[in-house]
């Protein structure tokens, strides 16, 4: 403050003043005065440049108004307004700097920040506790690389020496010993936006790497399992459908499509019981957990047997979320045990036809030999000789169907000692040759087809009789019409031999097919047939490991389809 | 909140910053508890700087609007009760 020059002095009397003084006096005040006021201008001024604005003009405010106006007690009011808010502000910051610290200290990742040098310049507790090596207590101070990688100088992985030189966020994983860890580092910015170091985040997600690697085995796992049971239920004979809580079938595998004759598309979706009930006229809705054999239809129209199997499918709480039926084709099974139960019954019947055939045979053979010697003598008349005559040929007719029963009983399996190679195109030319009167004499044209077939190892005599009993058969199936015509056919079928003998007889009727096999069974006025010649035949064929199948529709003649393994 | 305008179309700096400043310093009280706010008119426009720069350092939240042929400086404190 610029001093007056001459201080006013209070004790000086007024009277001793004179006008040339006071004027004196007046012009120094004045002089002061106007040095007062500049002051003060001069002092706003630096005041207003500091609030930032313009230094007052003269003419905006004369001194006066400036005195009035009071522009210094505006600023410093403005001033201790600031320095409040200042105080304030400071308050908050000290706060905030407070809760920043207990966050940085109380987060569960661990943080460190680290300058251009790779110091660290600050890290949190948490940082501390995730260190893999325990011995370091205080990390500040130290190169990260030495405290975080056991390193002398960065690595080239290093995520910090990324986010330096590109400014951007980077995140790595890593696995140190036996942790894995997930670090995110930021650049750590001036107020000018330099780059002055980096921010490492250090997330311990060992738990969540653990984690992931079990689900990760778990999936490979159910993935196997899956793949196995893909597979399985692929290379399944049986045929198989899925259907989900409402009976729609919604997986299926392949033999369930080779069975049914039905693609995919058809099947997907359907309920299971409507795929049935299309396929069978005899389809009950099924109980789960039950077997049953149903006949079908297949898309082509054939026929089969199904055995068919439905199981419920259950969530862990137990609760039904869908069916496995398994179905498979059991027609030819249903066919061989039939044929198994018909032999069956044929050897307890041969066994006891031998027991009575043995026994009937003396007394009949008594029977025709005193009937012969009785003949001999001369004092018969012509009428006893006649009935004598009838006696003897009712006694041979009892002969022979006593020998067709004991041909028949015996037809145990061929011993082996009777098994010789043969070929049964020669067999079938030496029967044809063997009825060829028969043939002849009712006009009936045979047409031959002999195939190119293997020898096999049959027992002759029996052979002979079993294709002889059905040759027969055909002949007196077509001898009482015109244009009576058998057809027989031999070929080789994979590995057996097909033999064809068919007829254009009548036929057989749909409701004694299955019985023509059946010994004593006769379509015959009783005393012309046994009833024995195709049961033999079919005992015979079967003991070679073979098999009759017949085919006939009714009007339209019957063909017997025999088939013989090959055997080495 | 009560709205006092101030019209200091007119004046220019640095009188409006003074001018601004002492209404400021008038309602402290009101205007540090929130309850009022203080709109100045002014179509000085270096006033939308210093103004808004002295009120901000005294710790106001300033809003400036440009209306057709001036500018209104909008100044009240936000109470952040901690």
């Amino acid at each position: 403050m610029p001093r007056p020059r001459r201080k006013f002095k209070e004790n000086r009397a007024y009277e001793d003043l004179s006008i040339t003084q006071l004027l004196k006096e007046i012009n120094l005040l004045r002089e002061t005065n106007k040095r007062y006021i500049q002051y003060i201008r001069d002092k706003v001024n630096q005041l207003l440049k500091v609030m930032g604005t313009l230094p007052l003009k003269p003419e905006e405010l004369d001194d006066e108004t400036l005195l009035d106006f009071d522009p210094i007690g505006i600023i410093a009011e403005a001033f201790s307004q600031i320095l409040e808010h200042m105080r304030e502000t400071n308050r908050e910051l000290a706060v905030a700097r407070d809760e920043l610290q207990a966050i940085f200290n109380a987060t569960g990742v661990g943080i460190s920040i680290i300058d251009t040098d790779f110091r660290i310049l600050r890290c949190n507790e948490k940082l501390k506790a995730l260190l893999v090596d325990k011995n370091i207590s205080v990390p500040e101070g130290n190169y990260c690389h030495k405290i975080y990688c056991n390193k002398d100088y960065p690595g080239f992985d290093c995520p910090a020496i990324e986010t330096m030189a590109t400014g951007r966020t980077v995140v790595k994983e890593v696995g140190k010993k036996d942790k894995y860890f997930q670090i995110v580092t930021t650049p750590f910015k001036d107020n000018e936006g330099n780059i002055v170091g980096a921010i490492e985040v250090l997330l311990d997600i060992t738990e969540k790497k653990k984690a992931e690697a079990a689900e990760k085995r778990q999936r490979e796992f159910y993935l196997l399992e899956k793949s196995k049971l893909a597979t399985i239920i692929e290379s399944l004979s049986d045929g198989l459908l899925v259907t989900d809580q409402n009976g729609s079938i919604i997986t299926f595998n392949n033999a369930a499509l080779k069975i049914t004759g039905y693609n995919a598309s058809e099947i997907i979706g359907l309920p299971y019981h409507r795929f049935f009930q299309a396929l069978s006229t005899n389809f009950v809705e099924l109980e789960t957990s039950k077997s049953t054999e149903l006949n079908i239809r297949t898309k082509s129209g054939n026929e089969l047997t199904i055995s068919l199997n439905i199981a419920p499918i259950k969530n862990y709480k137990g609760e039904e979320i869908g069916k496995v039926i398994t179905f498979r084709d059991v027609t030819e099974e249903k066919y061989r045990q039939e044929i198994y139960y018909r032999t069956e019954k044929l050897v307890a019947l041969g066994q006891l036809s031998a027991g009575v055939a043995h026994e009937l045979n003396t007394p009949l053979g008594n029977i025709l030999g005193y009937a012969r010697l009785l003949l001999k003598s001369s004092n018969l008349d012509p009428r006893q000789r006649e009935w004598l005559m009838i006696i003897i040929d009712q006694a041979k007719k009892s002969g022979e169907i006593i020998k067709g029963l004991l041909n028949f009983a015996r037809q145990s399996s061929p011993s082996p000692k009777n098994l010789k190679e043969a070929n049964i195109n020669l067999l079938l030319k030496d029967i044809l040759g063997l009825l060829h009167q028969e043939i002849e004499k009712n006009h009936i044209r045979v047409i031959t087809e002999f195939g190119d077939i293997p020898n096999l190892k049959i027992d002759l005599r029996l052979m002979e009789q079993a294709l002889i009993n059905i040759v027969i058969n055909a002949i007196q199936a077509v001898k009482d019409q015109r244009n009576g015509q058998i057809y027989i056919k031999t070929y080789k079928e994979g590995n057996s031999v097909k033999i064809v003998i068919a007829d254009n007889g009548p036929g057989i009727p749909e409701d004694i097919k299955p019985r023509i096999f059946d010994p004593f069974f006769t379509t015959k006025p009783v005393g012309e047939g046994t009833g024995l010649g195709l049961s033999i035949s079919s005992g015979i064929i079967s003991d070679h490991g073979g098999f009759i199948d017949v085919e006939s529709t009714e009007g339209e003649g019957a063909t017997f389809i025999i088939t013989l393994p090959i055997t080495n | 909140m009560e709205v006092k305008i101030l019209d200091i179309l007119g004046q220019t700096c640095p009188s409006c910053l003074l001018i601004a400043l002492k209404e400021i310093n008038l309602n402290y009280e009101k205007l540090r508890k929130g309850e009022l706010k203080i709109v100045i008119k002014t179509d000085h426009r270096d006033a939308t700087r210093t103004i808004p720069e002295a009120a901000k350092a005294m710790g106001y939240e300033v809003e400036v609007e440009k209306i057709h042929t001036y500018y209104e400086i909008t100044i009240f404190k936000i109470n952040k009760r901690r």
